[in-house]
């Protein structure tokens, strides 16, 4: 594969009756490499645990067969699995669609300040006595919108800035994780511990009911995800370029920020800011499709499969004691995405966010 | 108009280094027990014994030489990562070299028993100088060597991979974590003379290194096609740099804790007042940094007495405004 990666041949067609489009033949066959990877992470997901279910069996239970271990797999490691997916996912999209707005690869939502913004919230509440979580995941879901829709309102001055918008946000995300430490350290230490555990981001204990937000806001924002799929093309162009071709570049990166913005605050929402999947998810997925762009569906794959495989190994890799999964978000992601940078085998396959 | 620009940096130079000079002056007088400028001046020159006289000397000197070190050598560090970069986001922190400190002072309070901020000097420097060489490493793997974006992206795969070998100890084990949160967030507080001479030399080191590469800075922000028309040794500016980057960082992380914000703001105020040239920026980011720090750090010291507030969280929530009203002042190159 030695040849430049401005290839218009990497397309397919396909055809579905009258209707016809191009299909990109590399981002097809990863998506889906991703979802069999996936599949089988879920599967063993599913198996391991304190008591060790055969996959024949997980799959039998899966398709609504009668089995003793029905309550294991169904009402203990289903649930969580269902998270860990919606939360991956999530977090993919929201990052592929942040970095592509901010035209920057180290963008993210922990960069522009909304895990700060709900870690913020949060903490305050926590050190305020506030513990319950049935409350929690909705005060830091605020925090997280409150938190990008301030930088944006700062950030904008006639037009959204690529370059502005990211550097008020890192700006914001500092001083909101200032804040936050501040309170770490003023407050109780049996609540810097939870804070801390927190804000790692841990799929510890969540259930049906923990999970509702994430499922709805994903099933709710499908369409304006599709739709973000589409416009994310015409802002990845210079801006001039954008504008003379008729793109209303101000509403199209209002509404690519905003569906980032409501996934990843929820997602932080249901488990913590689990770091760094929206920043690597992404870029892993766009070095693996080999896209000018990054690939929306790919990236939410690659989340999802992060996220299930980082949780699996926090759970087992020094039981009993489980490790929270945002530990392992990064052990699982990084040295990938080290090894795809290493390998690279074009200079220009680095050279655009 | 290129006369009128020269005088507006001269000026703007010199407004910078009375600001310097008033921030110390704050920093040695303000505090628990406030002590006039006079007597300040009186304890400097002539010593004596008096209580206020001794707090100057013991307490308030070393505090202020630290933050004179460290937010000289995080801003200077910050203005040649940005450089190397090309990315106007890029600092210690989020390319993994503070957090490579970080990891190294947490495995010294949990595995090998050291408690003390001179005995974490080392540990952090280390760390650092590690991160700083495993980013290059991956960098300059694959072909094309270290670009700008695979040095970022390197950069943040690092971070990413420190920060959970970071946390994974840190939720394991409570009590080191009792003991981190405070070295974590950054702050003058209780530093002595001994550290001032532990890491002066090493910033000495890191400030040449920077320094002497600004013009291949210049060249670099054209492009690096450019630069090497222009004559420039490329892939040398990029490891001298980052090699000083790397020394500041590590020295000024040992001492004071890994202070976000000053190495990411302060380029950006630099060249918003004196332009891109990297001769005026990096000894303007030079200027601006410690005024940053040690203003946050005077502050601190007087928002919710008798406590203090570190510097690392003053300098963030001080100089967000300072950096939202000039980002948006300036029109910023997409």
């Amino acid at each position: 594969m030695t040849t430049v990666n401005l290839r218009p041949a990497g397309y397919g067609i396909v055809r579905a009756g009258r209707a016809s489009f191009l299909l990109h033949r590399r981002s097809a066959l990863v998506a889906v490499g991703l979802l069999l990877l996936l599949a089988a992470a879920s599967v063993a997901y599913l198996c391991v645990g304190e008591r060790f279910v055969g996959p024949t069996e997980v799959v039998r239970i899966l398709l609504g067969q009668p089995s003793p271990s029905t309550f294991v797999v169904e009402e203990l490691r289903e649930p969580r699995l269902v998270v860990a997916l919606a939360v991956g996912a999530a977090f993919g999209i929201a990052g592929a669609l942040i970095q592509t707005v901010a035209r920057n690869p180290l963008a993210s939502p922990d960069i522009i300040g909304i895990s700060q913004g709900a870690g913020a919230v949060t903490v305050a509440a926590m050190t305020f006595g506030l513990t319950s979580y049935t409350v929690l995941p909705y005060l830091s879901i605020a925090g997280g919108v409150l938190a990008a829709a301030l930088v944006y309102v700062f950030a904008w001055r006639g037009g959204l800035h690529a370059t502005r918008f990211v550097l008020i946000g890192i700006g914001f995300a500092i001083a909101l994780r200032s804040l936050t430490t501040l309170f770490m350290t003023k407050g109780d230490y049996l609540v810097a511990q939870q804070a801390q555990i927190w804000m790692t981001g841990s799929l510890n204990g969540r259930g049906w009911d923990e999970s509702a937000p994430i499922r709805w806001t994903l099933l709710l924002m499908l369409p304006a995800v599709l739709w973000a799929a589409r416009a994310q093309r015409t802002v990845s162009l210079d801006d001039d370029t954008a504008t003379a071709l008729g793109v209303r570049l101000g509403g199209v990166r209002l509404g690519l920020v905003a569906v980032g913005v409501v996934l990843a605050s929820v997602a932080t929402g249901v488990a913590g800011p689990v770091d760094f999947v929206a920043l690597l998810a992404p870029q892993i997925a766009r070095r693996m499709t080999r896209t000018a762009q990054i690939p929306l569906l790919c990236s939410a794959l690659t989340g999802a499969a992060v996220v299930v495989l980082a949780d699996l190994l926090g759970r087992r890799l020094l039981s009993p004691v489980e490790l929270p999964v945002g530990v392992l978000t990064a052990a699982v992601g990084a040295p990938y995405l080290i090894w795809l940078i290493v390998r690279s085998r074009t200079a220009s396959a680095g050279g655009k966010a | 108009m290129p006369a009128a620009f020269r005088t507006r940096r001269v000026l703007a130079t010199s407004a910078a280094v009375v600001a310097l000079l008033l921030a110390v002056l704050l920093s040695l007088a303000v505090g628990a027990r406030a002590i006039a400028p006079s007597t300040v001046f009186d304890a400097l020159l002539h010593g004596g014994t008096s209580p206020d006289a001794e707090v100057v000397r013991q307490l308030r000197v070393p505090r202020t030489l630290i933050g004179l070190m460290v937010g000289a050598a995080l801003a200077l560090a910050g203005t040649a990562l940005q450089g190397i970069t090309r990315n106007p986001i890029a600092d210690p922190g989020i390319l993994g070299i503070s957090q490579g400190s970080s990891v190294g002072v947490v495995l010294a309070i949990a595995f090998f028993g050291v408690h003390s901020l001179t005995g974490y000097v080392w540990f952090a420097f280390a760390g650092a100088a590690l991160a700083a060489v495993a980013v290059h490493a991956v960098a300059s793997g694959g072909r094309g060597g270290a670009t700008p974006v695979k040095l970022a992206l390197g950069g943040a795969a690092i971070n990413a991979l420190l920060l959970s070998v970071t946390t994974g100890i840190l939720t394991t084990r409570a009590s080191a974590l009792d003991e981190f949160r405070f070295w974590q967030i950054g702050s003058l507080d209780g530093r002595d003379t001994q550290i001032v001479g532990q890491i002066w030399p090493f910033l000495l080191l890191g400030a040449v290194l920077v320094v002497s590469v600004a013009r291949g800075l210049d060249a670099l922000a054209l492009g690096e096609d450019v630069a090497k028309g222009l004559g420039q040794r490329v892939a040398t500016v990029r490891i001298v740099g980052g090699i000083g980057a790397t020394v500041l960082t590590g020295a000024a992380v040992a001492a004071a804790g890994p202070v976000a914000f000053v190495g990411l703001a302060v380029p950006h105020i630099a060249r918003a007042i004196v332009g891109s040239d990297h001769r005026w920026v990096l000894p303007m980011a030079a200027v601006i940094g410690p005024v940053m720090l040690l203003v946050a750090d005077v502050a601190g010291r007087i928002v919710f007495p008798p406590g203090e507030v570190p510097a690392g969280v003053m300098t963030a929530l001080i100089g967000v405004p300072f950096l939202v009203t000039l980002v948006r002042r300036k029109a910023v190159p997409a």
